[in-house]
């Protein structure tokens, strides 16, 4: 056996934090991929961050062949979480073949959708591919909620895609996006996730960019309306401790990119079109996928978190929180 | 012995890097913790293991053949590892 230094630290286990929160140190790769696979929809939510929508594919999206050469990236690096996301994934041409390429590499990938393709034969195919779990959008706890803030949406179908799921044995986790529409209904929505078999429940302020640029005077809470969302998820977290995890943050943006700058996590957000991103709320692109290897990336992520830009960026957001409203024109790091 | 269903190891340069992904805690490993850990991946016996990681880092002391077999009580503890 190959010797190492005897000079050391006690052996230990350091706990413990999630793969979006690690910060990068000196990891070699990235501990999660989350990746927007198409920017193709077949709905056109209100408060959609990423303009997605019917007829919004980019040009540019990465092709079959380049697909499989990321994924034989992410495999290759041992990146322990991959996650798709759109748009919608599983409109993607080619989402069951990716998902299989993953899954039979005993990668672990989260799907995260509108839950409106999810049939019991989609949904048994889930599970015999042996995805981590499922992520489904539900932004309300009534159709009439839901229905109005997802537009073309249907909130008996995500249900009843959410009960196939449980049907199948798919790991299922909710994320909700509150908006003046649907912040009442929050201690309803977190109860109906439960009832539906939900294992995590996710939650955080809805970001000022994307679709909800346009419709905001629609869907921004006050600060006192936020105040009482967020108290009565800290009384669901204690009502549903063991049962189900309800995760939610209430850092507002601007905190959040601040904390960020000094401890990037070991996440890549990586767009439909190959480029990959310093963080969804900033403009700030540091790869490409289609000429780069994951490996370039990670180094020129690390290095990009210390450009002056991203800083002054950051710091304009202090006093122009309109700035995010720009994050879909990418600056290259 | 081995890694739980839903465990991933991950060698670095500093150790290495667990991530138990039904929680999706992150843990992180100085490098005689990875041995462990690289140790349990390969199918290594056990009882084997805190002689073999103690050989490896030329302890003599016997603390580390403690400290490993402390390090799989708590992995197991934690539903890290499965037999």
């Amino acid at each position: 056996m190959e010797s190492e230094v005897a000079d050391r630290d006690a052996c230990t286990l350091i706990p413990a934090t999630t793969p979006g929160t690690t910060v990068t140190g000196d990891l070699g790769a990235p501990l999660y991929v989350a990746w927007q696979v198409t920017n193709e929809c077949n709905l056109a939510c209100l408060h959609c961050i990423e303009e997605s929508g019917p007829g919004k594919a980019f040009r540019d999206e990465l092709s079959k062949a380049q697909v499989f050469r990321v994924l034989e990236q992410v495999m290759e690096y041992q990146v322990p979480y991959l996650s798709f996301s759109g748009g919608e994934p599983m409109i993607h041409p080619h989402f069951f073949e990716m998902v299989e390429y993953v899954c039979a590499r005993n990668g672990e990938l989260k799907i995260e959708t509108n839950g409106h393709y999810l049939t019991p034969e989609n949904c048994e195919r889930l599970k015999a591919l042996g995805v981590k779990a499922v992520q489904v959008s539900l932004d309300g706890a009534s159709r009439e909620t839901f229905n109005r803030m997802r537009v073309r949406g249907d909130f008996d179908r995500t249900i009843e895609g959410m009960r196939n799921l449980r049907a199948a044995g798919v790991p299922i986790e909710i994320n909700y996006s509150p908006t003046r529409f649907n912040a009442h209904e929050i201690g309803a929505a977190v109860d109906l996730a439960c009832e539906l078999g939900a294992y995590s429940f996710y939650t955080g302020p809805t970001m000022y960019t994307g679709n909800a640029v346009k419709t905001w005077h629609l869907l921004e809470l006050s600060e006192d309306q936020y105040a009482t969302f967020f108290q009565v998820l800290h009384a669901k977290t204690e009502e549903y401790r063991g049962r189900m995890r309800v995760y939610f943050h209430e850092m507002g943006l601007l905190e959040e990119l601040r904390y960020r700058l000094h401890h990037p996590a070991a996440l890549l957000i990586v767009l439909p079109n190959g480029l990959v991103k310093l963080i969804n709320a900033l403009p700030f692109v540091c790869g490409d996928l289609r000429t780069q290897t994951l490996g370039e990336i990670w180094a020129n992520f690390q290095r990009a978190w210390q450009d002056p830009r991203v800083a002054q960026f950051v710091e304009d957001l202090a006093t122009d929180p309109g700035k995010t409203s720009s994050l879909h024109q990418w600056v290259y790091l | 012995m081995k890694l739980a269903k839903y465990v991933k190891f991950r060698e670095e340069k500093f150790g290495g890097v667990v991530f138990e992904t039904r929680s999706e805690k992150v843990y992180t490993l100085n490098p005689s913790a990875a041995a462990v850990l690289r140790e349990i991946e390969e199918g290594a016996d056990e009882h084997e293991i805190p002689k073999r990681v103690q050989a490896r880092f030329q302890d003599a002391s016997g603390a580390i053949e403690r400290e490993v077999t402390a390090l799989i009580a708590e992995l197991r503890q934690k539903g890290l590892v499965e037999d």
